[in-house]
């Protein structure tokens, strides 16, 4: 009788521990999400006034996979990486054909950037702009 | 915290009481000797957790439930085990459980208003040095390691615990600025804890406290010419204790090939094996296995024997849950700004991990046994209640560090 519960009771235990398992991988999956939206609130500005915001780590180029795709003959599949680090956004050129601009100049290491900083991807400007304090988002 | 979330915790709470509720039930069939004594006790145990949870998330603003819920879970399944192989250290690990989660909450309220305030590297130095000196001047021995200080002949406790806490905070202190102002002084100050520790023949905690070190000194100052040094010198200290040090050789030589000598060197680590293997994937059941053959079996060990009786699904549910706590870890010193807070939690984490490893890579043979509790499921009150207080720590810097993000 015994042996018959304890075979049972293994069975409906290790059933709850993966059951559990796979809630804390939700909470962990939410969490990554949460993560990931919480832009930094800035955003680029098109020359045609267009808003693209921005993420903690945005890529921008021609390839689908890209969190910004540009439909732009001139950019690289994979042109550039925006990200946040600390409190300052930083710009990284990742190796592309006809490069980055910023303000004019080519950069080569990653730069830290400001508000109204132009960039030059492939053949189309932007500028770089924050939002206003909106209400924080919780 | 979303809706959605508290959801998720509210149903794990739930599942929590129900795998509880069905062990122990087994249990007081299994044991009729106590018979519904278990039962009782098991009850005591969730009321326990419940009080704890609820005040956790509804009085404390912000805390991070989960970091109470996996503890106590593992805290659960050790319990199961330790009620099975021996119900007196069942009782008093019960205790230490109510301590160890008051503790929690302590430590929690106690983080999040002082930690910024106190951060001098000194103090915490002296007082690691002190806490691992204890049992050099008056330490017992136990299963080899003189690493014990005995109160009133009854009461005993490890210092070497303790010590784990200033460490870190030692560390995080020091290393706070990303740079390493004094680099002698900060060996001289590593290793004379180390040496501390090998005195007492407690190796595979000076393996754990290098290594903590080693990897937040990388952390901190993203040097990998530290780095890559560290690495040598242990590995060259760890070949001279080799030849050096017969405990180790016999330790080495065990790991590599344990059927070489079965009944005497090998007997741990094969019978560890041996019941593993006896598991196979679901396991014998609960109460139906052999753990009384495999040695050191409520401390050390205590993973084999859950992995015998609730297999090799059971015994990766484990890890996994000591990932995801590490996960967790991870993520609090990502999130945290303040340098000094993130070294901390970082490092704890570290330790946390690297015991977790230790002992669980040493039970299923891919590194040599080092004699390592398993954080909250060995028997051990020192151990459970030093790991719930680092937990605490952890949750308290979580709480400092979602409150700067509102006030920002």
């Amino acid at each position: 009788m015994y042996e018959l519960l304890a075979q049972l009771a293994k069975y409906l235990i290790i059933g709850l521990l993966y059951y559990l398992l796979y809630n804390f991988l939700k909470i962990m999956i939410m969490d990554i999400r949460e993560y990931d939206q919480e832009g930094p609130g800035y955003f680029l500005q098109t020359e045609e006034g267009k808003e693209i915001p921005l993420l903690k780590v945005t890529t921008i180029g021609r390839a689908v996979d890209s969190d910004i795709v540009i439909d732009d003959p001139y950019l690289s599949s994979k042109h550039a990486l925006i990200y946040k680090k600390g409190n300052s956004l930083y710009i990284q050129d990742l190796k592309s054909t006809n490069g980055t601009f910023l303000n004019g100049v080519k950069i080569r290491k990653p730069v830290k950037l400001k508000e109204n900083d132009v960039l030059v991807l492939g053949s189309k400007k932007y500028i770089l702009k924050r939002r206003e304090l909106n209400e924080p988002s919780d | 915290m979303s809706p959605q979330i508290e959801n998720i915790y509210n149903k794990s709470a739930a599942v929590f009481a129900i795998t509880g509720i069905v062990n122990f039930l087994l249990l007081s069939y299994f044991n009729k000797a106590l018979g519904l004594g278990i039962f009782y006790s098991a009850l005591i145990f969730l009321a326990v957790f419940f009080l704890c949870y609820i005040v956790n998330y509804k009085f404390i603003e912000s805390s991070d439930t989960y970091l109470f819920i996996i503890p106590s879970l593992l805290v659960e399944l050790g319990l199961t085990m330790l009620c099975r192989i021996n119900p007196d250290l069942f009782k008093r690990q019960l205790l230490f459980y109510i301590a160890g989660s008051f503790l929690f909450i302590f430590s929690t309220l106690l983080t999040k208003y002082f930690i910024k305030k106190i951060n001098s590297p000194m103090l915490f130095f002296i007082l690691t040095f002190i806490f691992l000196l204890l049992p050099v001047l008056f330490g017992v021995e136990r299963g080899g390691a003189r690493n014990w200080i005995l109160i009133n002949g009854y009461f005993s406790f490890q210092p070497s615990e303790i010590a784990k806490l200033f460490y870190v905070f030692y560390l995080a202190s020091n290393l706070r600025e990303g740079r390493i102002e004094k680099l002698h002084r900060l060996v001289l100050e590593i290793f004379s804890i180390i040496v501390l520790l090998i005195l007492t023949r407690d190796l595979g905690g000076a393996m754990l406290f290098y290594l903590t070190a080693l990897f937040m000194i990388f952390i901190a100052t993203s040097r990998y010419d530290y780095f890559l040094l560290g690495f040598i010198v242990i590995v060259l200290l760890g070949g001279a204790s080799f030849y050096r040090m017969p405990y180790v050789r016999a330790r080495v030589l065990a790991w590599l090939d344990p059927w070489q000598d079965v009944p005497g060197r090998g007997y741990q680590i094969a019978q560890s094996l041996f019941a593993i293997a006896q598991g196979g994937f679901f396991g014998t059941g609960l109460g139906l296995g052999h753990p009384d053959y495999i040695p050191a079996v409520a401390t050390d060990f205590i993973f084999s024997a859950f992995t015998e009786e609730f297999g090799f699904l059971g015994g990766q549910a484990l890890i996994l849950l000591y990932f995801l706590l590490v996960y967790r870890g991870v993520r609090i010193s990502l999130f945290s700004k303040d340098p000094y807070l993130s070294l901390i939690s970082a490092g704890l984490t570290v330790f946390f991990g690297l015991q977790v490893f230790t002992i669980i890579g040493g039970v299923i043979k891919l590194i040599p046994v080092t004699g390592v509790t398993l954080p909250f499921m060995s028997y051990g009150g020192s151990s459970m209640v030093i790991s719930f207080t680092a937990f605490g720590v952890l949750n308290g810097v979580w709480i400092s560090t979602r409150r700067e993000e509102v006030m920002e």
